[in-house]
């Protein structure tokens, strides 16, 4: 939509262009600079994403303007930032909060353990039975959560095991597990054998070489899967909703559901829990954003 | 990115070998405990994809051909959970939602992706905080905007639809009327996901060669024809992917629909898969449930083995 502007603005940089090359004028460095970003264009650029950026942040907008606001329903918390004291002091929130945390970090760290060898696995072995694990690890993918989760809910249930934080980690890691193992494999796959060649001939053994060679150089990679598993334990709601059961038990995107009375919702409440789900995520992206890179996910699907 | 992983790793995939090679053969390998060591070092990961994925799955096939609830596991019926799933309205009701959702799902978000990328791929003034805050409908957990978006629509006297009745039109019941409904969701879907295919077409688009459009600049071609010719056909494999994994994770969605509408209103916005926890946890009709999971997963496989035969095609002939 942005393309007949743009298109303009090259058109007539491209003329701004070709006069500074003919008066001949300026050094080389300002010509190149003309050519390849055109300062015109530049702002035609900035006002759209602007604009885009703008409509796209109004409801993450009305979640913290809400949020800060003093509370106006019932007594008390009548000032700034009442509403997340209140959610905290006065609901289950911070049981939910805690919840999410254990199930999040649980998750996180034992989806890396998981996925790392077997993603070393997946990128250095070479057989027909690796190549169907391969395929199967895709097929896992496109498994709908609701189809796993009805026969587990009876398999738990039996077990005792419902309502419990650990059925939903077993659960969470294991659906993490084939991506991120993948997306290990695709990390694996750029350290280069030759390395690990250098260790074995001074008598280092496969098992050896994956932890002190591959391992240890694959920090980004293993930070990228960190990631990816901690955003999908912490947004994730399904599970949640049909193994946890008891209100203490409950993380925080099936908490906030609580708000909901048949007739009023305590919108201060919501955006007051909201506004602290929102938090680790952001967190996390604003500081290690460089390290998280789904091409990673598309680049092992396209490799194989 | 994506293009840059791939293109080392795809020569060495060709010449894989299909059957193990015995290790003594093998360039520069340990000599002995190499097969137990890959089996060792897959054994955590398989045993939970056995647990979390095949017994499931695996249950889930024998759960469908019985006629059991959250007490009884019932007895063999064969196929009528099937018949009865597709022969009820419901059913296509759903699927046709799901086709809906699905479709506008992946190509909003693609068409709204790429163009947040291609206007962040070029030099911009707050380029890196644009990215940041872009990517915050994707980050923010779904539980955390369906709340924002029914505070925003969900109700007559909501902020968005009253500034409708400033201009002097009637508030719209943008999640009470069924069409207005479908729309919505479809758009709040395509609101959450188009950051990541903004990920997605952002890391193709860094693999584009610069000299490309050097050469096209040179020989006259205009920006629309730069981009229908080099920009389209050079991210064309990493835009199939993104549709795969999008088509997967559209068709998948439970929380975007469920927390925005709960499937109404009368079952409008209902999906397949919001209609299989339906039957399973609300109705207490588990094998009808479970039968319309199962056809979902196997129109999914059938649908990714498609996908991805064609993808490695595509991307052969590249």
């Amino acid at each position: 939509m942005t393309e007949p502007q743009t298109e303009t603005a090259v058109q007539t940089e491209t003329a701004v262009h070709t006069e500074l090359v003919t008066l001949g004028s300026t050094s080389g460095r300002f010509q190149r600079a003309a050519a390849s970003d055109p300062r015109r264009g530049q702002w035609w650029r900035f006002l759209a994403l602007l604009i885009i950026t703008a409509i796209v942040l109004i409801p993450i907008a009305v979640v913290v303007l809400i949020a800060v606001q003093p509370r106006t329903l019932g007594e008390g918390y009548s000032y700034p930032f009442g509403n997340i004291a209140f959610v905290l002091q006065e609901t289950n929130a911070d049981y939910w909060l805690e919840n999410s945390l254990i199930v999040t970090l649980a998750n996180t760290l034992l989806a890396v353990v998981v996925a790392a060898p077997a993603g070393y696995v997946l990128s250095r072995a070479r057989s027909k039975l690796v190549a169907g694990y391969s395929v199967s690890l895709f097929m896992i993918q496109a498994v709908p959560v609701i189809t796993i989760a009805i026969p587990l809910f009876f398999l738990f249930a039996a077990l005792g095991a419902v309502d419990t934080l650990g059925a939903v980690i077993v659960i969470y890691v294991g659906s993490t597990v084939a991506v991120a193992t993948w997306m290990m494999s695709a990390y694996f796959d750029t350290i280069p054998t030759s390395l690990e060649e250098a260790a074995w001939i001074d008598g280092a053994s496969r098992f050896g070489s994956f932890l002190n060679i591959v391992l240890r150089n694959s920090l980004p990679g293993i930070l990228s899967v960190a990631i990816f598993s901690f955003l999908l334990s912490w947004n994730e709601f399904l599970i949640a909703l049909i193994f946890l059961r008891s209100t203490e038990n409950y993380t925080s995107p099936v908490g906030i559901l609580t708000f909901f009375q048949q007739f009023t919702t305590d919108w201060g409440g919501v955006m007051g829990l909201a506004v602290l789900m929102m938090i680790p995520p952001v967190l996390i992206f604003a500081f290690l954003n460089r390290y998280f890179s789904v091409g990673g996910i598309g680049g092992s699907l396209a490799g194989r | 990115m994506s293009t840059q992983t791939s293109a080392p790793t795809k020569p060495k995939n060709k010449q894989r070998p299909l059957v193990l090679v015995p290790h003594e053969h093998r360039k520069g390998g340990p000599v002995r405990g190499e097969r137990l060591t890959y089996l060792v070092l897959s054994a955590p990961g398989l045993l939970l994809l056995l647990l979390v994925f095949a017994y499931p799955v695996i249950f889930a096939a024998w759960q469908s051909i019985h006629d059991g609830n959250l007490i009884d596991t019932g007895s063999f019926i064969g196929l009528e959970n099937y018949t009865d799933a597709l022969t009820s309205a419901d059913f296509w009701r759903a699927t046709r939602f799901t086709l809906i959702f699905t479709f506008v799902g992946v190509f909003g978000s693609w068409i709204l992706g790429l163009a947040a990328a291609l206007l962040l791929t070029q030099k911009t003034p707050a380029r890196t905080l644009f990215k940041v805050l872009l990517l915050l409908p994707w980050i923010v957990p779904v539980a955390v905007s369906a709340m924002a978006w029914s505070y925003l629509l969900g109700t007559p006297t909501s902020p968005i639809p009253q500034l409708f009745t400033v201009f002097g039109m009637q508030a719209p019941l943008f999640l009470a009327n069924p069409t207005l409904a479908v729309i919505t969701v479809c758009i709040f879907k395509v609101w959450i996901s188009f950051p990541f295919m903004m990920l997605m077409s952002s890391s193709a688009l860094a693999a584009v060669d610069p000299g490309l459009y050097e050469a096209a600049a040179v020989d006259g071609a205009s920006r629309w024809q730069q981009f229908s010719h080099i920009t389209l056909p050079v991210i064309r494999p990493a835009t199939l992917i993104s549709w795969v994994l999008m088509v997967i994770f559209c068709v998948n969605d439970f929380p975007t629909i469920y927390l925005l509408t709960g499937g109404g209103p009368v079952n409008a916005t209902t999906s397949l898969v919001v209609l299989a926890y339906a039957k399973v946890f609300l109705n207490n009709e588990i094998g009808e449930g479970v039968a319309i999971a199962f056809l979902t997963t196997a129109a999914l496989f059938v649908l990714s083995i498609f996908l991805f035969r064609f993808i490695k095609k595509a991307s052969v002939a590249e």
